[in-house]
């Protein structure tokens, strides 16, 4: 065992820089996974508004105590420059004047006039506030229209807009158990698993493969396959503790008990992508970059993959260029399996199964070429190499 | 007669269109030091990675302790010790750590091991720099550290490819010293450097390759007997003339005589009492000269009258 030994030991010294990209996910993930969006935390967004009641009569002040009973009331002075400020540097979000004569409009009938806002952006939230307005002043014409006098008409429009409308998620995945809490943390997992597994694992391996020890290795009793099979232990138990460490920092501090259910296709889901950034890993290494160099790559990776897979940004909110691109990175699959156990996406096994297989497929295929680049290199590199594998290959 | 430890047979390899070594045999005894010189690209390098079955070869035998040499003769490799040029040690382990790690690669048994260590670190003079990084340490310690790693396993064949080189001279005679102790342990050397001295003081038996053949072998004496050149004897002297220099040419066993102006050099083929002669002849002239040395051939000059070339000559 010692070469696997050595590994742990080289491991050791290079796990520095794998430690802080673990801590820094768990420091972050976690508050951002709790804090993510639940059916039971939904609110109606409530601006920060301003109203000057210039008509000061009873059914200007019931609007008033109407938008007060669902915004949150800010006095500002009236002053025109005081008023831009104010929303330029967002003390108030909007600014309601209700115009002398909305009473006797209102009672007419009329519509035009009754208010004036003033607002810097057009975000959803003013949109809604408008749409507020407009129903109020739409229910009480309808009222008042109907037969009801003015009074009556404000007090019944009143009641109409106070009513809280019942908001559920619509989740395709009726049975999942799965939390929108643990199915964020899943989603940054790809970006901790690159960065974590390139920037500990390749530094050991290329310090393994340097020339110069590994000729000495060479020369040694040592049996190749047993070298191979000690260093592969290694990285497997390597990569397996990353793994079950990031699992169990998911279980205890995120979901609180043990996954159940399609947390486990997430899991697996997340145990095939570390094959892949292993594969990765490995692919890396055959080219022997420098430390500089591999530091490069380890960042181009995992952010370009977070980017562009929708690791950081939703795929939903993503355009159609970057998914197409994002098809032939393995992180898309991984969201993708992801978003599926999340419930953003119908629930179908025979897909979440080729999301995984395709995952797995990188990994294989990124195998493939490692072993084709060490071939390569061993047909090309110094004949001592290529003769003694051929040797080895006819005393087989 | 001692036994052969390596017997290297008619070996041919080639690199394409390239032959490297070229019929190729030696055959080194047991408790020899045994030189391998020549320039680079002559042959030295291949021998070696064919002799540790690194490398195929399209001809020829190789038989290492009575056994042929084959890239699973582990019971072989056992018994091999290897210190190349470039140090070959892990940054990241101390230097005990990398002593025991080249060790344990030999040695399974720990208690064994750990003796082996220690030994391999006496015998280096680095028990103060155990606990050291490589990278804290100078350069002859880091080649003393580079031969430790290469025989803490105690083999009885160690192969050193130019283990001296950009070492201190203190560092120099140390690891010097420490080759001539481990032979006198028992360990067959095979010695390959380009300093000549170091070849002169070390070896028993020398081997010279150039273009992948072995062009002569012997001891260091059998060697200088080969050439022509027996005694050079230079002479610092001011105003020689051609008569003069004819004359020192004329005679008994003077072969060749080279005038700068300022000393002569005169080479000479056999004989006795050469320097007497040329000093008499002199004299006789009434020529006033300065000092005089006389030289015996170095290995220097019997590669230099063999291979035609210096020894370092050429690089890679």
């Amino acid at each position: 065992m010692q070469i696997f030994k050595l590994f742990m030991k080289v491991l050791r010294k290079k796990i520095f820089t794998a430690l802080i990209f673990v801590i820094v996910f768990v420091a972050i993930s976690i508050p951002m996974a709790k804090n993510s969006t639940t059916e039971k935390a939904f609110k109606d967004t409530r601006l920060k508004i301003t109203v000057f009641d210039d008509d000061n009569t009873p059914e200007s002040r019931a609007l008033t105590d109407m938008i007060y009973s669902k915004h949150k009331r800010v006095d500002i002075e009236r002053d025109k420059e005081a008023m831009t400020e104010a929303l330029y540097f967002e003390v108030t979000n909007y600014v309601l004047v209700i115009n002398k004569g909305y009473s006797e409009k209102l009672a007419a009938g009329e519509t035009d006039g009754l208010l004036t806002s003033y607002h810097i952006h057009e975000w959803f939230s003013v949109v809604l506030t408008d749409q507020l307005l407009d129903s109020y002043i739409s229910s009480v014409n309808a009222y008042t229209a109907a037969g009801c006098d003015l009074s009556e008409a404000v007090e019944k429009a009143g009641e109409a807009v106070a009513d809280e409308t019942e908001v559920n998620y619509t989740s395709f995945n009726k049975q999942s158990d799965f939390g929108r809490s643990a199915g964020g943390y899943f989603s940054y997992l790809p970006y901790i698993l690159i960065s974590v597994v390139i920037s500990a694992l390749c530094p050991v391996l290329i310090t393994l493969n340097k020339k110069e020890v590994r000729f000495r290795t060479n020369c040694s009793s040592i049996r190749p396959s047993s070298y191979t099979m000690q260093v592969f232990a290694g990285s497997a138990v390597f990569v397996s503790a990353v793994w079950l460490f990031i699992m169990v920092i998911g279980t205890v501090f995120i979901k609180g008990s043990i996954y159940s259910g399609t947390e486990w296709l997430a899991v697996l889901n997340s145990l095939i992508f570390m094959l892949v950034a292993t594969a990765m890993a490995m692919l890396i290494c055959s080219f022997t970059p420098t430390e500089n160099v591999l530091n490069i790559i380890t960042q181009v990776l995992s952010l370009g993959m977070s980017f562009t897979c929708g690791i950081f940004v939703p795929q939903s909110m993503l355009g159609a260029g970057v998914l197409s691109f994002a098809r032939f990175l393995p992180a898309f699959w991984y969201v993708k399996a992801n978003d599926m156990l999340c419930g953003k996406e119908a629930f179908d096994s025979s897909k979440l199964a080729g999301y995984l297989l395709i995952e797995f497929g990188f990994a294989v295929v990124m195998i493939l070429i490692t072993l084709l680049i060490h071939k390569l290199r061993y047909n090309s590199a110094k004949p001592a190499v290529r003769s003694r594998s051929s040797e080895l290959r006819a005393q087989n | 007669m001692a036994n052969s430890v390596v017997k290297i047979d008619n070996i041919v390899k080639r690199y394409g269109e390239l032959l490297a070594l070229d019929h190729f045999s030696l055959d080194i005894k047991e408790g020899e030091v045994f030189g391998l010189l020549g320039p680079n690209g002559s042959g030295k390098t291949t021998t070696i990675n064919c002799l540790l079955s690194l490398l195929a070869y399209d001809k020829g035998d190789i038989e290492i302790f009575g056994k042929k040499m084959t890239p699973v003769s582990y019971d072989i490799k056992k018994k091999i010790g290897i210190i190349m040029q470039n140090v070959a040690v892990f940054d990241e382990l101390t230097v005990y750590e990398n002593i025991d790690y080249f060790c344990g690669l030999y040695i399974n048994d720990k208690k064994l091991r750990k003796q082996y260590v220690e030994d391999a670190i006496n015998f280096v003079g680095l028990g103060d720099f155990r606990k050291f990084y490589p990278k804290k340490l100078s350069g002859g310690l880091l080649r003393r550290l580079n031969i430790a790693c290469g025989i803490a396993h105690k083999p009885k064949l160690i192969i050193l490819d130019e283990p001296t080189v950009a070492v201190d001279p203190q560092s120099r005679n140390k690891i010097l010293e420490g080759i001539e102790s481990l032979n006198r342990d028992g360990a067959t050397i095979i010695y390959t450097s380009h300093y000549m001295e170091e070849v002169e003081q070390l070896c028993t038996r020398i081997a010279i390759m150039d273009k992948g053949k072995k062009i002569a072998e012997g001891s260091k004496d059998e060697l200088k007997r080969m050439i022509k050149n027996t005694e050079t004897v230079t002479v610092e002297v001011l105003g020689l003339t051609q008569s003069m220099l004819d004359e020192l040419s004329a005679l008994p066993h003077v072969y060749d005589v080279k005038y700068d102006g300022q000393k002569a050099v005169i080479s000479c083929s056999g004989g006795k009492h050469n320097l007497i002669r040329i000093l008499d002849t002199l004299q006789k002239k009434e020529v006033s000269f300065g000092r005089v040395y006389s030289e015996l051939p170095t290995l220097n000059d019997v590669f230099l009258e063999i291979t035609g070339k210096a020894l370092r000559d050429k690089e890679d």
